[in-house]
């Protein structure tokens, strides 16, 4: 086969030999030679193959071979599905239902989301007259509550389970028994249940009722009370309001009033509206809150100092509006020592006094009753009754105990029988009243509970109740529209309703199904018959009854009756620091401790997750000499509290506040260790701030605050943008060349990209705008986004190491053009995926795991993800979640022991996740689809509409994401960018709009509208207000660019610089 | 040949002072019989007891690794430090370090081979080990960083039914395709230079067990003409094959950085950077190995002499050097290029929270090896084992500045977060060094660590001219 070269014939008998071999030359030398140097051998003779040859035909082997092998497939097999259905249900398909979740002041009206008989989504209910179709985070998160597995199950008697039978013995002992019973309940705003009690009342005439809630105590009504009269409400009206001033008053947290005040201020807080404009923000307060944060011009003050400013406000209105009533309201405010801003007071007073009429003062529900009083002589004095304030008739309510007369009945044991629904006295009831010994020496208590909490484990019997997603009720809304709540399923765990129990002392069967509430309802339409079915259905059906609020009534201030009550004002005279209660952005008044949602999810202001914390302001810690996370002993009068503190830029000095809700013990795994319990510092004359508390450092080791953000500061990058009005009416584009996008060069490509072409991509391309001047902050989106899509909750201790799986977070910045810690501004920017065009994620998934859709979505296909974690790395807004541990699978308290955990979620969690979403394992990457579920469900109805037709001249029907639907402010707005009907689409060519990051050419999908700021020129640091931002680059005139916005087809946006 | 010149008395040359000396490569006029002798019985003598003791502590190590590893592939990704703007920590750090640790052996090998540079003889064959231990070490890191190793196998562009290949933009793949070449070429490589070495084994084996093995793996080598052509002709294409993969292993390496947005990673200039500082750090696990060695047979003095220490100090401050003005130039551009994020981005990397990393790295990369100027520095063997442990540890920091601290820090501050490695990750890193050092204490216990064949091509009696008179 090889080619012989033969050597050149050698003579018989060499002249010259170097061996004997070569010397004899025999035939085995000459073998030898051929074998040992032989020439040529790459080539093969008889074929002519050379190894070029030989290559090419082994890589075109190889080439077959894998072509050849793609054609290999697995025989197709399929599944047969059931052929009977659930009644009612087409798979796959969600059935909604209205309901409503009651809360401290009102209701939430909601629309619940079921899928094959379990709800897993609840959403606000548009058409009821009090929503705007926003919700809260605490509904949001309420699904959750209702799988919790550590809910109360069964009946227990002195903490051992026992049987209905045996409860319904106890309860026959009480109806006998007849007297000494007494009930404290939390408030349900429930018709039903207000109808049951007058019934009880009846049945029983020694019954005590007495309704406590620790976050909503008598002040607000008192101050209502002596201002205008019993059965009067009072309601601002914000759509008439152009200056406002807002005293220790979050009215922007929607999980007070509901989403319907945020919707009504940011009516008037648009910068472009016609008309009258945009209104202006004055707050004061001691904290940052949500509201303070979108303030036009914002004071730090003591919460005990804030009746002494508004005396000084008032004083100052009085004089400017020649008002005698306000004048001697507000000098019989008791002098305080405390001295005030005196041009802030008099600039912000001449503002107020100028729009009579049309400015509005609040003043915070817990501050004390008169200093709220004097806040609605204020309001009479400017002229806002009946403008910017509204009365309405709420009808002269029958009177209820307050837990302090409870307390007293029970000191004087004169009641035998107390039974709680719901509410946990025994961890939130004022300190001052030692309500737990008072419990414990009850001989028959009672708790309806859906935990067994302290106060189940200090009564005798523990009833489970049932959740508001489980149970027939009703409830009104805070302008007092009769809601109804109907039951998405069965109670999980025999969990009773208040209602239940309340008929059942009254000696009527259990009902089944809404039977109270119908008769409830019948009493309110008056009508019978068929009149009622339809009414009656009517009204589950939209979950309201219309026309049903509290009619308007005129509001007739009582003067003599406001002064009066200053007079009486006898403010702690305690000097010292100031301890202020919060409510908890997270576990609200400690009712959400067990909800892994909220705790993980981040206080706006302080980024606080699993804890709270004291904060104290930057000149406060530095007099203190700690950090964040440092100990700090608060001692008030006899009591002490040691607790992490946290510094609060925006802090008023010499104050403190700690949120409640806090340092349950003993409840359930997930409640140890998490934060400090501030209720002991609290009594009943103290329900807002405590004076006279003494703070200093302990030296005990550091306490680990798990905070997601860590970072404060927005380091002078224009990633959130703001402006005053008049830049914005002088630019309306300001926002577009602030920084580094002053100096983009226009952009050119030379590589005209084949994917970018009209025919690559589909006819809905999908796009979000972010109105950064009216998102407070609330987290809503947050935790409507992790119900919607499954996401996972890692605990404090991987919180801590940075692992969170949020999809959506939101970005708070402290900022200030003078880098002062005392006062700075306060930004709020939802970052999400932003679906760039132009992904750097993409281009670096090795296995094409992240890739991009037609529609221009940034997919993530997480069977394929490996989890290398390059897309993450290379993420401009660091959005992409990577799933550390089994965080679905192995309980957070076990992550580290890997296999030797129990593997699995409880059975009720399964139950609350989206079957449309899938459960992400660990070792894959996640982040925002922009609802990919939703999309494709809009678009199979598309389909489905279209039929035979050209579906691509079929629009898809708008909807929304679920951020988008939870947002009360509406300020996240979704849809196909390409559809000139859609508001997206006008909104991403918006003049505020501006894009984060433009020098990356990411290209995202998400434009924010840039905050505009209304500041008044007389006040104190005006100049300061809305300036955040690096200066602007050789004046405006620089940055007069054509809207850059993107171009789906990629087309170089214009160029706007020389 | 430039080298022939030492064959001609030193002293007579400095008489005439005509031609600068190059030292002998051997010293000691140490013959072709001793060289065989000498290098065959460190392996076929009996096991020393220092031996047993290193593999003592070195095997535990490995072991200690081994379960790191398993704990972390059962349990999750989170058993190390990583955290969400840190998803690349220690785990890229490790394998970056080990892998420009294996750069100097193919360096040696290929390169110098190409290059002529005769006296890479008495060294490459335990560079070229520590090169494929160094890569067996960094193969761990990629290969089970990842969430969900069980699915490694989507990197390999396999034919299948969903038509879903590999990302072929992805720097990530392309460092699969890098590494696995290289760690293919280098292995084939070293054993193809080893076979003449182990046919000298087997036949000086006594024993049965022992030649069987050799004899194995020698693949019959009898040292025919034919059989050192097509050696030769071999050796020849490998090495032209290693020499670009010296310089594009560690170039995409550097792509998975550079081809990236993130400020401090998206720079040009890393690629150059990379395979000098890959350099340096390699040749200063090599003299970190071999000086050891040499301690330990002293006679091995006469084949690896000051003049290779000398050398490879001068690669070292070479290529210190270059690392150094790479490290300034970055800082120049940052600050040049006028991107606001680009200089955030070095101005947190040096006095950041992570800063002291930074210092340390400037410290051990480019101020250590300046002490190389002083030729005292090179010559005490003391002295340069100290000094060569500066670039080792700085080398790491280097890839741990570039890596985590600026992955710390990067656009939107609201992410911002440090790391913090977990005991995981330190037991792992400490683990694979108990595995390098096992696998070269194996290496030196069962194979000539210095290529015989090639240190006697070099002798003086190799030139065919030996003994003549000029």
């Amino acid at each position: 086969m090889k080619k012989i070269i033969n050597h050149p014939s050698r003579p018989e008998r060499p002249t010259m030999w170097r061996s004997m071999e070569e010397f004899q030359n025999t035939p085995e030398f000459e073998e030898t030679l051929q074998r040992e140097f032989p020439a040529g051998a790459a080539v093969y003779d008889e074929s002519g193959l050379s190894k070029r040859d030989f290559l090419k035909l082994m890589g075109a082997s190889m080439a077959l071979a894998g072509v050849g092998l793609t054609g290999c497939r697995r025989p197709p097999s399929f599944l047969v599905p059931l052929t009977q259905g659930v009644e009612w249900t087409v798979p796959g398909k969600f059935l909604y239902y209205a309901t409503a979740m009651p809360t401290r002041l009102g209701a939430i009206p909601l629309i619940a989301t079921t899928s094959d008989g379990r709800p897993t989504k609840v959403e606000g209910n548009p058409l009821h007259p009090y929503s705007n179709g926003g919700t809260d985070v605490f509904a949001q998160a309420s699904v959750l509550d209702l799988y919790d597995p550590n809910r109360l199950k069964a009946i227990k008697r002195e903490g051992a389970s026992t049987d209905a039978a045996s409860f319904d013995t106890l309860i026959g002992e009480i109806r006998q028994r007849g007297e000494g019973l007494a009930v404290l309940a939390d408030s349900a705003n429930s018709p039903s249940r207000d109808r049951l009690r007058m019934e009880l009342k009846v049945a029983f005439p020694g019954m005590i009722w007495a309704e406590y809630e620790p976050l909503a105590t008598g002040e607000s009504t008192a101050a209502v009370v002596a201002a205008f009269g019993d059965g009067t409400s009072v309601r601002p009206n914000f759509e008439a309001a152009d200056v406002i001033l807002a005293l220790d008053s979050d009215f922007l947290d929607s999980t007070e009033a509901g989403p319907s005040f945020t919707k009504a201020f940011y009516q008037r807080r648009k910068p472009e509206q016609e008309g009258r404009g945009m209104n202006r923000l004055y707050v004061v307060e001691n904290h940052y809150t949500s509201t303070g944060g979108l303030a036009d011009h914002r004071l730090r003050v003591r919460a005990c100092d804030i009746g002494a400013f508004l005396a000084a406000v008032s004083v100052q209105v009085a004089s400017l509006t020649g008002n005698s009533a306000l004048s001697s309201a507000a000098s019989a405010f008791p002098a305080g020592t405390t001295t005030f801003d005196e041009v802030w007071i008099t600039e912000c007073a001449k503002d107020l006094a100028s729009a009579s009429g049309r400015a509005l003062v609040l003043v915070g529900r817990e501050q004390p009753a008169p200093v709220q009083a004097l806040g609605y002589a204020l309001n009479g004095a400017l002229g806002s009754l009946g403008t910017t304030l509204l009365g309405y008739n709420t009808g002269a309510a029958p009177k209820v105990a307050t837990i302090e007369d409870l307390a007293a009945a029970l000191s004087s044991n004169s009641v035998q029988t107390l039974i709680i629904l719901g509410g946990n006295p025994v961890y939130n009831a004022p300190a001052n009243l030692k309500f737990a010994e008072l419990l414990a020496a009850m001989p028959t208590s009672i708790h309806l509970s859906l935990y067994e909490d302290e106060t189940s484990k200090m009564c005798k019997w523990a009833v489970p109740a049932a959740h508001y997603l489980e149970t027939w009720g009703d409830t009104r809304t805070l302008d007092g529209t009769h809601t109804s709540i109907q039951p998405m399923i069965l109670p999980l765990w025999n969990g009773v309703s208040q209602l239940d129990i309340l008929s059942q002392l009254l000696g009527r069967p259990r009902s089944e199904g809404p039977e109270i509430v119908r008769e409830t309802f019948q009493q309110r339409v008056g009508s019978t018959g068929t009149a009622l079915d339809l009414a009656w259905n009517e009204y589950v059906r939209t979950g309201f009854l219309a026309e049903s609020a509290f009619p308007a009534a005129a509001l007739s201030l009582n003067t003599g009756a406001i002064t009066a009550g200053i007079a009486a004002y006898q403010p702690s005279p305690a000097d010292g620091a100031e301890v202020v209660f919060l409510k908890s952005s997270s576990v609200d008044d400690g009712r959400y401790a067990n909800n892994s949602w909220l705790q993980e999810t981040p206080d706006f202001v302080t980024k606080l997750t699993w804890d709270n914390a004291a904060l104290v302001s930057p000149a406060d810690a530095a007099e203190l000499g700690i950090k964040d996370g440092d100990m700090v002993e608060i001692v008030a009068g006899d009591t002490r509290l040691e607790c992490a503190a946290l510094i609060a830029p925006g802090h008023a000095d010499k104050s403190v506040s700690i949120s409640l809700g806090y340092g349950r013990k003993d409840v359930s795994a997930l409640m140890q260790n998490v934060g400090f319990d501030a209720y002991p510092l609290r009594t009943v004359a103290t329900p807002r701030f405590r004076k006279g508390v003494s703070v200093k450092a302990t030296r005990g080791p550091k306490y680990k605050l798990a905070r997601p953000q860590e970072h404060q500061s927005m380091e002078g990058r224009d990633l959130f943008r703001e402006g005053t009005l008049d830049r914005f009416k002088k630019n309306p584009t300001f926002a577009l060349n602030m920084g580094m996008d002053a100096h983009l060069p226009p952009e050119i490509s030379i590589y005209n990209n084949p994917l970018f072409q009209p025919e690559q991509m589909a006819k809905e391309q999908w796009a979000m705008t972010v109105d950064l001047n009216v998102c407070n902050g609330c987290n809503a989106c947050l935790v409507a986004c992790q119900a919607e899509n499954n996401v996972p909750v890692v605990g404090k201790d991987q919180v801590i190491r940075g692992r969170d799986m949020a999809w959506i977070r939101i970005d708070r910045y402290f900022a200030s053009p003078e880098s002062s810690l005392e006062n700075p501004e306060m930004v709020a920017q939802m970052i999400t995926c932003q679906h760039c065009e132009n992904a750097p994620c993409e281009t670096v998934c090795p296995v094409n795991a992240t890739v991009h859709s037609e529609d221009g979505l940034n997919l993530m296909a997480y069977n394929r993800c490996i989890g290398t974690r390059y897309c993450a790395n290379n993420c401009p807004w660091k959005v992409r979640r990577f799933n550390y541990f089994d965080y679905n699978q192995r309980p957070i308290d076990k992550l580290y022991f890997g296999p030797l955990a129990p593997k699995g979620m409880a059975d009720s969690l399964k139950m609350s996740k989206n079957p449309n979403v899938t459960v992400r394992m660990r070792g894959v990457m996640e982040k925002c689809t922009f609802c990919i579920q939703r999309i494709e469900e809009a678009k199979i109805a598309r389909t489905v509409k279209a039929g035979a037709s050209d579906k691509s001249k079929v629009p898809v029907a708008p909807f929304k994401t679920a951020c988008q639907q939870a947002c009360p402010s509406e300020a996240i707005v979704f849809g196909d960018e390409n559809n000139p009907d859609r508001l997206v689409s006008k909104l991403r060519k918006d003049p505020r709009g501006f894009t984060m990051l433009k020098y990356v050419n990411a290209r995202p999908r998400i434009t924010y509208l840039a905050r505009i700021k209304n500041p008044n020129p007389a006040m104190p640091g005006a100049d300061l207000v809305g300036n955040i931002n690096t200066p602007d680059h050789h004046g405006e005139s620089h940055g007069e660019a054509p809207h850059g916005a993107i171009d789906p087809h990629g087309s170089p946006a214009p160029a706007a610089h020389h | 040949m430039a080298e022939s010149t030492a064959t001609i008395d030193p002293a007579k040359h400095a008489e005439t002072g005509s031609t600068v000396v190059r030292p002998p490569l051997v010293l000691n006029e140490r013959t072709m019989g001793w060289i065989s002798n000498y290098i065959s019985s460190i392996v076929e003598a009996r096991t020393p007891t220092w031996w047993y003791l290193a593999m003592g502590v070195t095997v535990p190590l490995m072991l200690m690794c081994f379960t790191m590893l398993a704990y972390l592939i059962s349990t999750g990704v989170g058993v190390w430090g990583n955290n969400h703007p840190v998803g690349w920590a220690w785990d890229i750090t490790n394998f970056v370090f080990w892998i420009g640790i294996g750069h100097a052996g193919t360096l040696i090998s290929a390169i110098l081979f190409l290059t002529r540079q005769k006296w890479r003889t008495s060294i490459n064959r335990a560079a070229e080990a520590m090169t494929l231990f160094a890569v067996v070490c960094a193969g761990i890191y990629p290969a089970l960083h990842v969430g969900r190793v069980w699915m490694v196998w989507f990197l390999a562009p396999v034919p299948n039914a969903n038509a879903i290949w590999p990302n072929f933009r992805s720097p990530l793949l392309w460092d699969v395709f890098a590494v696995s070449t290289y760690f293919t070429v280098s292995i084939l490589f070293w054993y193809t230079g080893l076979i003449p070495d182990l046919a000298t084994l087997r036949d000086r084996c006594t024993s049965k067990i022992k030649k069987f093995f050799y004899g194995i793996f020698a693949l019959g080598w009898r040292g025919g003409n034919r059989q050192w052509r097509h050696y030769e002709m071999a050796y020849l294409l490998l090495a032209g094959l290693s020499t670009p993969l010296v310089l594009s292993v560690h170039s995409v390496v550097s792509f998975d950085f550079a081809t990236s947005v993130v400020p401090g990673w998206h720079t040009t200039i890393f690629p150059p950077y990379f395979v000098a500082g890959a350099i340096f750090g390699g040749f200063a696990m090599v003299l970190t190995l071999m000086i050891p060695a040499a301690a330990i047979w002293p006679s091995l003095k006469d084949l690896i002499t000051p003049s290779h220490v000398d050398k490879m100090c001068k690669i070292i401050l070479l290529t210190g050097s270059i690392v150094g003005y790479a490290y300034l130039m970055e800082l120049f551009i940052a600050w040049y290029g006028g991107n606001p994020y680009e200089q955030a981005a070095f101005w947190n990397r040096a006095f950041g929270p992570s800063g002291w990393n930074y210092w340390v790295m400037m410290t051990c990369n480019v101020i250590a090896p300046q002490f190389f100027w002083f030729k005292w520095c090179r010559h005490n063997w003391w002295a340069v084992w100290i000094l060569v442990q500066f670039p080792n540890v700085g080398m790491w920091f280097e890839r741990f500045v570039i890596i985590a601290t600026t992955l710390e820090r990067d656009f939107l501050p609201s992410s911002w977060q440090q790391f913090h490695p977990s005991i995981v990750d330190i037991l792992t890193f400490i683990g694979t060094f108990g595995l390098f050092m096992t696998l070269f204490l194996l290496f030196i216990r069962f194979l000539p660590m210095i290529c015989m064949f090639e240190v006697k091509a070099v002798l003086p009696e190799a030139d065919p001219h030996y003994g003549e008179k000029h």
